[in-house]
């Protein structure tokens, strides 16, 4: 219990120390922070290693046993690059208050056992994320009552779900609870609940807060919440669900399945186009859920074994990818893709994590993404051996998925870092012109200007494990991680033996060398970039994003992406204009006359006599 | 003094004090602020000494018969968990509320007919609380009505009186609806104690008579609480009525007018019928989701909050009507943070409008960079109110709707999710507005409140915050006696009959 408890108790005062430290005593609530950040990280190490515990209220299992870790490790991680990227922001110790609140809530929300002590956890986060948005500033509290709308509504439904659950098993710890899904009451319950989880996820159709959120929140925030910790969070609890307190019908499976394959080709429909690369990052934070939800849609073991480890690599190339961006912004001040260029030789770091990171999400070998993708894709296999004919379309979606992040991430990295450098452009405006002059002083004029330590050493560390989870999968991330969780094991269709097949890539990669310095080098051709056989003239860029126009402007989809953008599919939008007709007609039928007033009274009085003396 | 000579002093006290603040308050400067803050801190002492002594009390009942006649001849005042529940909200809010007028009145005139008044609202609602005589309970309802009538008119404006207009004539209407039944209970029964008018009750049923009169009160009582379709004066009254009336309006008035008197009339003494419950549990939800809809409309921060009071008022109600122990838990521990968090909100809105930030939510922008205090207070009230965790509101709302599912009403349950949403919805938007948002070059001049503001509100936000704490077993007494009364329905006659006759 006290293994337990400590962090948590520890995380709530020293919250509330930060939270008291004036803002002029900067450094002292930096220092602190990181070092709460840090003790809280070995405290979730140690409960990795002291578990599986039971203590009643609390517990930790195989599931949740390296969600802690893993939580603290992301919060150290941004706590020590926010050291740096939260230089510019005044209200420093109600951030890392915040920050440290949100860890030790987050581990109370992983390790707790009963519904209550979850659910006020659970709530808790979403009013954290709400204030550590609302730290940017004016123009992102449009966003973070959207977010927190979202959020806590999706939890309210989740208490009902809740309290179903406790209706039909009269217990609140969710030990002592196993139902299988058989009657209306316990599907509900399930998909109730599983709202919370899809929300805290990013599920369509109650996604709409992440892009808007990364676009608009610290990239340090970012990074936390919507990339990792609440991808740990929400995946988790619908772990939970599905593993220990349901027993899922083929046709709860079938309709996770539909959700996440409708999930990763929208999202990333909507990635392609994004000019905004926090934007961008922010779909695939979407897009990516859907394996996710895909992976335990398929129910069987490889298939949610895949899920889980997808949730763990996700968070990682996701904060990766988002503090790379981070890093981008923080240098250049803009996260608009047109207005930059040719960054890899002034942020070799960064240029180096983002790739790992991108070829990770994109799913290619041997990064870690690839593994788990290849679990999610042998479980969609397995389930086709049962029949059906939706496996087959999961499946595609799936691959067709992988191909267009893929496809978006070129766009990204050949925005960012390669291409023309940012500058060059003469046919803009004036007042872009101007900006863009701002920007090659800032990164023109040297030829290397990484960020200081604080920020790249968490990016290096996310991108190093990329490789790591990828590489020796079967040594450490499903050794102690993910196979422990899913008690009777797995088995692989076809064995994908990461470290031989990384040794031939690398073979490859240097004999390719090799010959490349053996041959005659100095003769290389540097060409101009190719347009389609048009000349490149002078104050010609291409920054790389305009390639994708055609996808927004072909047909159908060209349809699909204006009504997209003007939040036709957003649940959010549709629902908050239907209320705020209905409160229309409710304020018309107010009009201040007091007959009226009265008129209501006495039919109500009648309606009531009716009722009664029927 | 012996504890059970405390009872009378909760309507001697403020009625004595109304009586000297008139008389002396023109002439002594300071006579009335003074008075007006002891007689409040008076209460509150007397109300802790009161719920003590209640708890060492066999049975948990206290009664004093006034001028040692013996009841159903004279008037008793009785105090059971119900009642001592109702007043210590009353005290409780009213000594944070008075500590605040200090500073806020200051703008108007005439602050000793202010507290004369405030008092006045104070004694009824007291008596209100205590009494064990119907007709009694309608003298006092009717002095706490009329004093509540002028102070939405206090300020005079024509926007105040024609608020002030409109409750008088809608509260008159409940009145005499409620003057009504309790003639016709009276013709009935031939007697005004309620625990007389419950046994006789009792045992002379068989016609429509009760029903009927269940209306009236309904009616009535709808009326003072403001449930849909009786509430068109509520918005009105609350919005235009100076800040620290707004309130006590929202926070207690319309619960120990409205809320206490309904779970009094209809559960001990004409007893809850199924059809009673199911009547109130429909006007509660109907409550919810229209109140919560209209306050997501408003652009009038005060009437934003008033609207928002119809719903709560309707989640109360709601837990009262499930008739289940839980229920009815939910219910009063709703009623307790609501009075708490919704006086807290209006305060807060009164301090905008006392540092000069407006009425309109159009009109404010960036407050909580001239107003860390207020924007951090109300954000802890509107984060209780729509019941965010791990504040105050969360608790008593989980609570109702589990009960609502415990009892099978999985559609009320969703009902009173989707008011809770709409509550988020409505305080995110005076968020947004109000607190965050570019400071307008108008607004630089804004300043905090005075301290004396600042003190009451930061009390009532620290119990926001940690008002959860309230289901701890060894505290939770102070609600549970209050349901135990309630779940015990009219049995409360012969428990209070057997204590007279002692």
């Amino acid at each position: 219990m006290k293994i337990l408890l400590e962090p948590i108790l520890v995380s709530i005062v020293a919250g509330l120390f930060i939270f008291a430290i004036p803002n002029k005593f900067r450094k002292l609530a930096e220092i602190f922070s990181l070092f709460t950040a840090l003790y809280l990280f070995v405290a979730g190490i140690k409960i990795f290693f002291a578990s599986p515990l039971n203590a009643g209220y609390l517990y930790v299992d195989n599931l949740s046993r390296f969600i802690v870790p893993g939580i603290g490790f992301f919060g150290f991680l941004i706590t020590l690059y926010s050291l740096k990227s939260m230089s510019g922001y005044k209200s420093v110790s109600s951030y890392y208050a915040y920050i440290i609140w949100t860890i030790g809530v987050s581990i109370l929300a992983a390790v707790s056992n009963n519904i209550i002590i979850f659910l006020v956890s659970w709530g808790f986060l979403g009013f954290l994320l709400y204030a550590l948005i609302n730290m940017k500033g004016p123009e992102a509290n449009a966003i973070s009552k959207k977010t927190f709308i979202i959020i806590a509504g999706s939890d309210a439904f989740m208490i009902i779900g809740f309290s179903m659950l406790w209706m039909i098993t009269g217990y609140l710890n969710l030990t002592d609870i196993k139902i299988p899904i058989d009657s209306n009451l316990s599907f509900w319950s399930f998909f109730l609940i599983a709202i919370g989880a899809f929300a805290k996820a990013g599920v369509m159709p109650f996604h709409t807060w992440i892009p808007e959120t990364a676009s608009q929140a610290p990239v340090s925030v970012t990074a936390f919440l919507p990339a990792s910790l609440d991808k740990l969070l929400g995946i988790y609890l619908l772990m939970r669900l599905v593993l220990n307190i349901f027993v899922l019908n083929t046709f709860s499976y079938s309709i996770l399945m539909v959700i996440g394959s409708i999930t990763i080709i929208a999202a990333v429909m909507m990635a392609l186009i994004q000019h905004d690369f926090k934007k961008l990052l922010g779909y695939h934070a979407v897009s990516q859920v859907g394996y996710m939800v895909l992976g335990i849609g398929t129910g069987n073991p490889i298939g949610i074994a895949g899920g889980l480890f997808h949730m763990l690599n996700h968070a990682i190339y996701k904060c990766c990818l988002f503090l790379s961006g981070g890093n981008v912004e923080y240098k250049t001040k803009t996260a608009e893709l047109d207005n930059l260029g040719g960054l890899s030789k002034i942020m070799p770091l960064t240029f180096f994590t983002t790739v790992v990171a991108a070829c990770a999400i994109s799913g290619i070998p041997p990064f870690n993404g690839f593994f788990s993708k290849w679990m999610i894709y042998q479980g969609l296999v397995e389930n086709g051996k049962s029949g059906g004919i939706l496996w087959v379309f999961c499946l595609a979606a799936a691959m067709f998925g992988s191909g267009l992040t893929l496809a978006s991430f070129i766009k990204l990295i050949h925005a960012i870092f390669l291409g023309q450098e940012a500058g060059h452009r003469s046919s803009l405006a004036p007042e872009c012109k101007i900006r863009c002059a701002r920007d090659r002083q800032v990164i023109g004029n040297r030829s290397r200007d990484e960020v200081s330590w604080q920020m790249w050493v968490p990016v290096i560390t996310l991108a190093i494990l990329c490789i790591v989870f990828g590489v020796f999968a079967y040594q450490i991330p499903l050794k102690f991680f993910i196979g422990p969780v899913l008690g009777a094991g797995f088995e692989f269709i076809g064995k994908w033996q990461s470290l031989k097949a990384t040794l031939f890539l690398f073979a490859g990669l240097v004999i390719g060398l090799i010959i490349y310095l053996l041959g005659n080098f100095k003769s290389v051709r540097v060409s101009d970039s190719y347009i389609g056989g048009e000349p490149l003239e002078k104050d010609m860029r291409l920054s790389g994003t305009e390639f994708y126009n055609t996808v927004k402007e072909y047909g159908v989809l060209g349809f699909i992406y204006k009504k997209a953008e003007a939040g036709f599919f957003d649940l959010y939008e549709q629902v908050k204009k239907m209320v705020l007709g209905l409160g229309g007609f409710f304020q018309y039928l107010h009009n201040g006359i007091l007959p009226t007033y009265l008129v209501w009274t006495l039919l109500g009085m009648m309606g009531l006599f009716l009722f009664f003396m029927r | 003094m012996a504890g059970i000579n405390i009872i009378p002093l909760f309507v001697v006290i403020p009625l004595g004090a109304a009586f000297l603040i008139s008389l002396f308050g023109k002439f002594i400067r300071r006579f009335a602020d003074i008075a007006a803050v002891v007689t409040s801190l008076s209460l509150l002492v007397c109300s802790f000494r009161v719920m003590m002594f209640l708890q060492n009390t066999p049975g948990k009942l206290l009664i004093y018969k006034i001028g040692g006649w013996q009841p159903p001849f004279g008037i008793c005042l009785v105090i059971d968990g119900l009642s001592m529940f109702i007043l210590f909200i009353i005290s409780l809010i009213g000594f944070f509320v008075t500590v605040y007028s200090l500073a806020y009145m200051e703008k108007y005139t005439d602050k000793s007919k202010f507290f004369t008044l405030f008092s006045l609202m104070i004694c009824g609602m007291n008596g209100a609380a205590i009494t064990g005589d119907l007709f009694n309970l309608f003298v006092f309802l009717e002095i706490a009505s009329i004093a509540s009538y002028a102070l939405v008119a206090f300020g005079t404006g024509h926007e105040e009186l024609e608020a002030s207009f409109k409750y008088a004539i809608m509260g008159s209407v409940a009145s005499c609806f409620i003057f009504m039944a309790i003639a016709f209970l009276y013709g009935f029964t031939s007697t005004l104690n309620m625990a007389d008018m419950a046994r006789t009750l009792s045992y002379k049923q068989g016609n429509s008579f009760v029903p009927f009169v269940g209306v009236l009160f309904l009616m009535g009582f709808g009326l003072k609480s403001a449930l849909i379709p009786f509430h068109a004066w509520l918005p009105d009254a609350h919005s235009s009525a100076p800040a620290p009336v707004s309130a006590m309006l929202s926070g207690v008035l319309i619960k120990a007018l409205g809320v206490y008197s309904l779970i009094r009339i209809f559960f001990n003494i004409l007893g809850a019928t199924q059809g009673f419950l199911s009547a109130l549990m429909f006007l509660s939800v109907v409550s919810i989701i229209i109140g919560g809809i209209l306050s997501l409309s408003q652009w009038n921060l005060k009437r934003l909050m008033a609207y928002s009071s119809i719903g709560q008022i309707g989640y109360i109600l709601l837990g009262i009507g499930l008739g289940t122990p839980l229920g009815i838990f939910g219910a009063l521990f709703h009623l307790l943070n609501h009075s708490v968090m919704k006086s807290l909100l209006f305060l807060t809105a009164g301090s905008i409008d006392y540092a000069g930030g407006g009425k309109d939510l159009r009109d404010m922008s960036g407050i909580s960079k001239s107003m860390p205090f207020t924007a951090k207070v109300n954000l802890i009230a509107s984060m209780a109110v729509s019941g965010i965790p791990p504040f105050s509101g969360f608790f008593s709302k989980l609570i109702i709707i589990v009960a609502c599912i415990q009892k099978g009403y999985l559609g009320y349950g969703v009902c009173a999710v989707v008011g809770s949403i709409l509550t988020l919805s409505a305080f995110m938007k005076v968020q947004k507005f109000a607190f965050f948002g570019e400071r307008k070059d108008g607004a630089k001049n804004i300043k905090e409140a005075p301290w004396l503001m600042r003190f009451s509100m930061a009390f009532l936000a620290l119990f926001c915050v940690i008002g959860g704490l309230m289901l701890l077993p060894s505290i939770r007494f102070f609600i549970s006696d209050a349901v135990q009364v309630v779940v015990k329905g009219t049995s409360y006659s012969s428990i209070i009959l057997e204590a007279i006759s002692k």
